[in-house]
């Protein structure tokens, strides 16, 4: 790949760097300041007064109860992403190693999925899960006592929802990290005599560490952000950050509380990722040289 | 256990993976498109009999049809411009090299990583903030800047792939063979990453068109499909919804599919690898 | 001959602080095979793509048939180049890719499909292959295409950027030799990047030899073998050995005496002496098909080195025998004609006589 130095003064990087900057720096950069200078104002009857202090971060600080929706928040995105990687490791495996013929289609099939409208699919969970729903009717008729499972409206609902919108990214980047492997390497430990559950954790496993990696913190700072799933559900019953924001906004509108709020979960979110940048950026010079 | 029985288990293991997963991912949607036909009032199994009428019930709703017409001009619109961003960002991103290029990666590939409903209240929060400055409130021009600013990484994502796997020879090659900056543009740039482009296209039509979180914090009092949808289960479900899920699969359904039979007959020719060094 | 087809002279590149080439002078004659030469990073395949006009040299100047290049891109170069990894567009057709440079000229469709089909027959290529995609065809085939996309247009120059490293070995063999036929037929100019110096010495009129972006030598392909500049340039072909000695420069060549041999002084005729022989670590050129072992007395005027056989190789044709000699660095190399019985056995001492007289003198 031959790759070009750029000048700012060449008008052809101009045209094409520049629009996408300038969106991405006045929709995105600048909203982000704009929600930090909002936390240091303050609402007078449900209206906006700029007064610069810090009555909001004082708020949000001595009020527990924010801090027990954030730590449920966390905790609930550390079981997701351990459920996705979960599911996802061995179907990722299987389709880089035993359906390699069917890769596209099953890849279509994921991605159709995926793409479908979010709240569509939702609704139709709720239909599964529902107390009456299709898989208390699918287990009654295999034998298992009616109304067995009752799991709509309750944690274990909105996990469901979580898991079932987030797993496709692991399993993309878990399947791209394993084809990547070179199969010789596998054949090399198999050539030493390894067997195949030793092969599997001393090369296979290692080398997909970068896609496990980045799929695992794609989910966890995704799933810091669910919202339709603890509410549609979830049922409402056990609130998320989420939740919490949006009543800060939509039912008590107060903007710097829930700006402050956005700003703390996305402090969780920015902390997770430059820790796991640290540690696979520690990892490199190895992965490299085994690659 | 012999180690041929414990291969055929692991096999069916893994294979066994995939497919649970698939249907998994499809029980949502074939539960949806399977009480679409119902002909009763209520959502619960068995489905008691055939009928249509809740299509005719979906289509009658006075607001359906401005929702349709809402999420497909924001798509298209959102689209245009994800693709092209995303398109040229690609290029930037892998074949240049610049000053501050780290800190345009990092803010060109951001979005990915926020969630969606923070992406939505952030923006928000300043089109709130400018509006008040500036006298207009948020709409449907807002919610397709939010649609781009959202959609463009995951498209600049897939046409990077295009662009990397790039052999920019062959540039070089039509340089030679005396053909002009534009001609080496429309003759080899373009048709090899057509089909990168295109299924950023696709993707971001539909990512659009399926939007939910940041369509419901930018959209003011505009409606588009997601938000019909969210706001009509929160009254309470109807088979209107699961008749509106399957006709939404039908474009979806047409535009995967032309993608992949372009993607074939591009690959049919391409894909068998020149002798490489 | 009219003037040089390609006049380089003094060519200068730099990348950022590192030079890539040092003012290097050349001339490619009107329907000459020059080969370029060296091992990689001697600036080579550089100077081939400032003659395409893909780089621009920081100094010096290039003529292309009498006109100065600067600031000629590519396209518009009298030059067409055969890629390393061919470059064939993947997305068009045979037909559409050697008729490329004349869809860009904008030639009437009608002569262009002619020349296309003239170009396919002259690199016996089948008519079919026409609709075909460069992936659906042979290395060999595709190589053909690449050669074609090229010479359509007749430019003055082909260039040709090691176009054969990528194919095994038989394939290299036959499109070497079609390839040096095509020379032939056509009367293009050709210049050839290698670092196969063995290539270069089949197919080129004249090489020219490189090494940390200075030419090193230019001449033909015996002279480059049997009157090389310098140690560098004898030791690329291949294996050979060098013998130190000193030398005396005399009216008719030069005398040499060699401390392995004591008493023993030969003259060495000037054709024999090169012409860049400077004091420092002058030695004797000896190559390996030139010695023979000595059993009995050695012939008027031979010198004689004792040793012990290393390792022996059998090629076939010939056999090569590594001599350990005291005194002497490197093992000597020996290629002898093939024969069912082995003249030596490993371990065993033999005796290596060369004419010094039939050797060549030169330094580092």
């Amino acid at each position: 790949m031959q790759i070009e130095q750029k000048s700012w003064k060449d008008p052809v990087l101009i045209a094409m760097v520049a629009p996408l900057a300038i969106v991405m720096v006045v929709f995105f950069l600048i909203p982000l300041l704009m929600t930090a200078v909002l936390t240091f104002q303050t609402t007078q009857y449900y209206r906006l007064s700029w007064t610069w202090n810090l009555k909001i971060w004082t708020e949000v600080f001595s009020k527990p109860h924010y801090w027990t929706i954030m730590l449920r928040t966390v905790g609930m995105a550390v079981v997701c992403v351990l459920l996705c990687v979960l599911i996802a490791y061995p179907a990722a495996y299987a389709m880089a190693t035993r359906l390699k013929s069917y890769k596209t289609q099953i890849q279509i099939l994921i991605i159709f999925a995926f793409l479908t409208d979010a709240v569509l699919k939702t609704f139709g969970w709720i239909l599964i899960l529902d107390k009456n729903g299709v898989a208390n009717w699918l287990l009654m008729h295999i034998g298992f006592p009616p109304e067995m499972l009752n799991l709509l409206f309750s944690p274990a609902g909105t996990m469901i929802g979580m898991v079932y919108n987030l797993v496709t990214y692991p399993m993309f980047t878990i399947y791209l990290s394993l084809v990547r492997i070179d199969r010789d390497l596998v054949l090399a430990a198999y050539d030493a005599g390894a067997s195949r559950l030793r092969t599997f954790f001393e090369v296979t496993l290692p080398l997909s560490r970068p896609g496990l990696y980045s799929g695992a913190v794609l989910v966890f700072v995704l799933s810091l952000g669910a919202f339709l799933e603890p509410r549609v559900l979830g049922g409402g019953t056990s609130p998320l950050a989420s939740e919490l924001i949006r009543q800060s906004f939509e039912t008590r509108v107060n903007w710097p509380l829930g700006a402050a709020l956005t700003l703390v979960l996305i402090a969780i979110g920015a902390l997770t990722l430059a820790v796991s940048a640290a540690l696979t950026l520690r990892r490199r010079p190895n992965q490299r040289s085994a690659a | 256990m012999s180690p041929r029985f414990k291969n055929i288990l692991l096999d069916t293991l893994l294979i066994g993976s995939v497919l649970v997963l698939l249907l998994f991912f499809y029980a949502p949607i074939i539960t949806l498109v399977a009480f679409s036909f119902t002909s009763s009032r209520v959502l619960t199994l068995p489905i008691e009999g055939f009928s249509l009428q809740w299509y005719g019930e979906l289509v009658s709703r006075p607001d359906f049809f401005p929702a349709v017409l809402n999420s497909a001009v924001v798509a298209a619109i959102s689209m245009v411009f994800a693709t092209a961003f995303g398109t040229a960002g690609a290029v930037a991103w892998i074949r240049y090299r610049f000053r501050l290029q780290s800190v345009f990666r990092a803010v060109t590939f951001a979005p990915l990583l926020f969630p969606q409903l923070l992406l939505g209240v952030v923006m928000l929060l300043w089109f709130s903030v400018l509006g008040n400055w500036l006298g207009f409130s948020t709409g449907l021009v807002t919610v397709v800047i939010g649609h781009v600013v959202y959609i463009t990484p995951f498209a600049l994502v897939i046409v990077a792939v295009q662009v990397y796997g790039f052999d920019d020879t062959l540039e070089d090659a039509a340089r030679d063979a005396g053909a002009t900056g534009w001609q080496v543009f429309r003759e080899i740039t373009f048709p090899l990453l057509w089909p990168g482009i295109f299924s950023a296209a696709i993707f971001a039509f539909l990512l659009s068109w399926g939007n939910f979180y940041v369509s419901y914090s930018l959209a003011g009092t505009a409606r588009t499909l997601p938000i019909f949808v969210y706001s009509g289960i929160a009254v309470g479900s109807s088979p209107i919804y699961p008749a509106l899920a399957t006709l939404n699969l039908i474009p979806a359904l047409l535009l995967v599919v032309t993608a992949e039979v372009f993607r074939r007959r591009a690959l049919k020719r391409q894909s068998a690898s020149l002798p490489s060094s | 001959m009219v003037g040089p087809i390609i006049d380089a002279a003094d060519i200068v590149k730099d990348y950022g602080s590192a030079r890539a080439l040092h003012g290097v002078s050349l001339e490619v004659g009107a329907g000459e095979f020059l080969a370029l030469v060296g091992p990689s990073g001697c600036g080579k395949t550089t100077l081939l793509k400032i003659l395409a006009g893909f780089e621009e040299p920081t100094g010096g100047r290039l003529e292309i048939q009498g006109k100065d290049m600067r600031g000629v891109p590519a396209a518009n170069r009298p030059t067409r180049i055969v890629f390393q990894k061919l470059a064939l567009f993947p997305h068009k057709t045979v037909a559409e890719n050697i008729g490329f440079p004349l869809k860009l000229q904008k030639v009437a469709k009608p002569e262009s499909d002619s020349r296309v089909r003239a170009m396919l027959d002259l690199m016996h290529l089948k008519p079919e292959y026409l609709t075909r995609y460069p992936a659906q065809l042979s290395g060999g085939e595709q190589q053909r295409v690449a050669l074609a996309r090229a010479l359509v247009s007749q430019p003055g120059v082909l260039l040709l950027d090691e176009p054969m490293s990528a194919l095994d070995a038989k394939l290299k063999k036959s499109l070497q030799a079609e390839l040096k036929k095509l020379h032939r037929e056509i009367g293009t100019s050709f210049v050839l990047v290698t670092h196969d110096l063995e290539e270069a010495m089949m197919l080129a009129d004249r090489i020219c030899v490189m090494r940390s972006g200075h030419v090193v030598q230019i001449g033909t392909p015996a002279d480059i073998y049997y009157r090389p500049a310098n140690m560098f340039v004898a030791g690329f072909i291949g294996e050979t050995n060098f013998l130190p000695v000193t030398a005396t420069k005399t009216a008719a060549g030069a005398t040499v005496t060699s401390p392995l041999i004591p008493g023993a002084s030969a003259e060495i005729p000037a054709e024999h002496v090169s012409p860049a022989l400077s004091a420092a670590g002058t030695a004797l050129l000896v190559r390996p098909e030139s010695t023979r072992f000595v059993k009995g007395d050695a012939s008027p005027g031979e010198w004689v080195l004792d040793g012990e056989v290393e390792e022996y190789f059998i090629k076939g044709a010939s056999t090569q025998y590594r001599i350990r000699v005291a005194g002497l660095p490197a093992a000597v190399v020996m290629d002898l004609p093939g024969s069912i019985v082995l003249p030596a056995r490993v371990g065993e001492s033999v005796r290596v006589g060369f004419q010094p007289a039939h050797a060549f003198l030169l330094s580092e």
